[in-house]
């Protein structure tokens, strides 16, 4: 074990500042990253519904199923393309619902027609089906009966899938009933007989997702994707994003200037030690090494206390907090703090170069 | 060959428009295994001949030969390596790493430049230990130790990686005249027993006995008749 991790061992003392300034910042970075990826979690639930599926809008729509109409003849063209299995309409209005006792939420209201891995088939009696942030916080079951709309179309709930809010709860219906539904209480937003708004475009069995998404790219008129790109061209996603990307950013750049801090402070310090060190034959790579060897200890254990001290942390807030702790951010986060702990740590370079072997002696 | 060879060294301090001449013009031979005491006054630079046969400072002029080899211009990385392989340091004020046990502080001289601390090392670590009289302290840290204690565990240190000099800057002033010739019996005897050439600077007296010669130093010039 090399001179500086005894040190960080025998010696924890020393560094209990900057790992307590560090264990924040990576609280800060995990709650962060948490509400960036509980808030487009929250906004983008029916779109990652269709996960291995391919969703058509129209050209011209910028992917916003609320701008885009995709007509039969395109809906016909590629249903008898090479690799599709099948193609179905996905059409959504912004509703309420009344559920129970009068009071009544905000829900988008889906018609759809193709079953995915997270939702079934649309019930044949008019029936829907419900999210979870629907029926948990409101108290739905199956059997209930909701009244949709301006015109307090009820509906009976047939089946309750989890959490696929966009924004609001949402609630899925046949594009039949869907239809209906939006004639009775909105007929200026209905979309003309014959078109929807998107289609969902279901691969034959072995056909590779993204080959076809670039086979069918070439149809006129529509622009074929996958979920995600439809949820990174969602504009309230680009702007959460940007925004605390942005904040991200800055935490890191505090966290590599706080150990920057640190060790150039202690290296001051230390001046004698390292006259002696290179006095006895240590070159300035070997003390780097070191200071660096510390940095990345230091950040380690301020990780492991970080995370802990997060999981406590968004464990105590209230449950319909968009948080999310995803294990691909968490990694992120532990890769940026470990590497700004590194990249600050070279701030010391200037001064341990200039250490004088000379001033060892005497 | 001579295992250290001072040629016309002139070694000039300048602070802001102050020059010191701190060498002027020393030629100085060690022969191998020989133990030369440098006695001067303070200021006389004692210790200014130490670093610049060590390779921890560069003279103004003249050349520097240790074991045949002319270090006077190498790199900073070469002097590194240079004083790691070939020079044992005792500093004046022992110098230990605060927080490393009596048997690190020897093996610290292993982190280096691509040794290793193996078995080898640490077993010539526990023999030096054991040769200076401190078989039972290896796990100790500085702090736990007396003063003449922290002095053998620097010798040790300066002895670990077999160097061909070793450079020993007052060891005495800090001990009580016992402990003080303890110390110097000690350095004599690692010194001899293993056919190291040694410098020596004292203020002490007491110690002129241990060298082979004694050399004067005055106004960073070697008395006549020194070499
Ligand atoms: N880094 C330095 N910068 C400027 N002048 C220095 C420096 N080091 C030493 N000197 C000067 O060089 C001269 C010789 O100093 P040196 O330390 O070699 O003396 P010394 O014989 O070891 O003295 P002492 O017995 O007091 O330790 C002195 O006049 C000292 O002031
Ligand atoms: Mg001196």
């Amino acid at each position: 074990m090399s001179i500086a991790m005894k040190e960080l061992i025998r010696r924890p003392g020393r560094f209990v500042s900057v790992g307590g300034a560090l264990t924040m910042l990576v609280v800060l970075l995990v709650v962060l990253g948490g509400f960036l990826d509980g808030l487009e979690l929250n906004s983008t639930g029916p779109y990652r519904a269709h996960e291995g599926r391919l969703l058509v809008f129209s050209d011209g729509s910028e992917l916003l199923i609320q701008r885009s109409k995709v007509d039969a003849g395109q809906a016909e063209q590629l249903t008898s393309s090479d690799g599709v299995a099948a193609v179905g309409a996905l059409n959504q209005i912004e509703s309420t619902a009344g559920a129970g006792q009068g009071e009544i939420v905000d829900i988008v209201l889906f018609g759809y027609d193709l079953p995915t891995d997270a939702i079934p088939s649309p019930p044949v009696d008019g029936g829907v089906i419900v999210d979870e942030a629907l029926a948990d916080r409101n108290d739905v079951a199956v059997g209930d009966t909701l009244l949709i709309g301006a015109e307090s179309e009820p509906v009976a709930v047939a089946g309750i899938v989890g959490d696929l809010s966009q924004g609001s709860p949402t609630v899925w219906l046949s594009t039949q009933r869907w239809r209906e539904i939006v004639q009775s209480g909105n007929p200026a937003a209905l979309p003309p007989e014959g078109t929807d708004q998107a289609l969902v475009v279901e691969p034959s069995a072995g056909t590779e997702i993204s080959d076809l998404a670039a086979s069918l790219g070439g149809l006129d008129g529509i622009a074929v994707v996958t979920p995600d790109e439809a949820i990174k061209a969602l504009p309230v996603v680009q702007q959460q994003s940007s925004t605390f990307e942005g904040i991200i950013g800055v935490t890191f750049v505090v966290t590599l200037l706080v150990v920057a801090l640190f060790f150039t402070l202690i290296t001051l310090e230390r001046v004698h030690l390292y006259a002696v060190l290179k006095a006895l034959g240590a070159r300035t790579g070997n003390l780097m090494a070191g200071i660096s060897a510390q940095a990345v200890g230091v950040s380690l254990v301020a990780l492991i206390l970080g995370l802990g001290l997060s999981l406590a942390f968004v464990g105590l807030l209230p449950a319909d907090l968009p948080v999310r702790l995803v294990p691909a951010r968490l990694l992120q986060t532990a890769v940026g703090v470990v590497m700004s702990a590194l990249l600050g740590s070279l701030f010391t370079l200037r001064r341990v170069l200039h250490v004088d072997p000379a001033e060892a002696i005497g | 060959m001579p295992a250290l060879q001072l040629d016309n060294v002139r070694k000039v301090y300048r602070t802001g428009d102050q020059q010191v001449v701190a060498l002027n013009d020393v030629s100085l031979t060690v022969q191998n295994d020989e133990m030369m005491i440098l006695v001067g006054p303070s200021g006389s630079g004692k210790t200014t001949l130490l670093t610049v046969a060590g390779a921890l400072l560069r003279p103004t002029s003249g050349g520097v030969r240790v074991g045949g080899a002319d270090i006077t211009d190498l790199d900073d990385k070469r002097l590194a390596g240079f004083r790691r392989e070939e020079v044992g340091f005792v500093f004046q004020s022992v110098n230990l790493v605060p927080f490393l046990t009596a048997k690190e502080n020897l093996l610290v001289v292993r982190q280096f430049g691509g040794s290793r601390i193996d078995t080898q090392a640490r077993k010539r670590a526990d023999q030096l230990l054991d040769e200076l009289g401190l078989g039972g302290r290896g796990s100790s840290l500085p702090s736990q130790l007396s003063g003449g204690e922290k002095q053998r565990v620097a010798i040790g240190r300066a002895l670990m990686n077999d160097p061909s000099l070793v450079l020993v800057d007052e060891p005495t002033s800090a001990l009580d005249s016992a402990l003080g010739q303890q110390v110097m019996d000690l350095l004599r005897r690692e010194i001899k027993g293993r056919g190291v050439s040694a410098i020596v600077v004292t203020h002490d007296d007491r110690v002129l006995d241990y060298g082979d010669r004694t050399v004067r130093i005055v106004d960073g010039a070697l008395e006549t008749g020194a070499q």
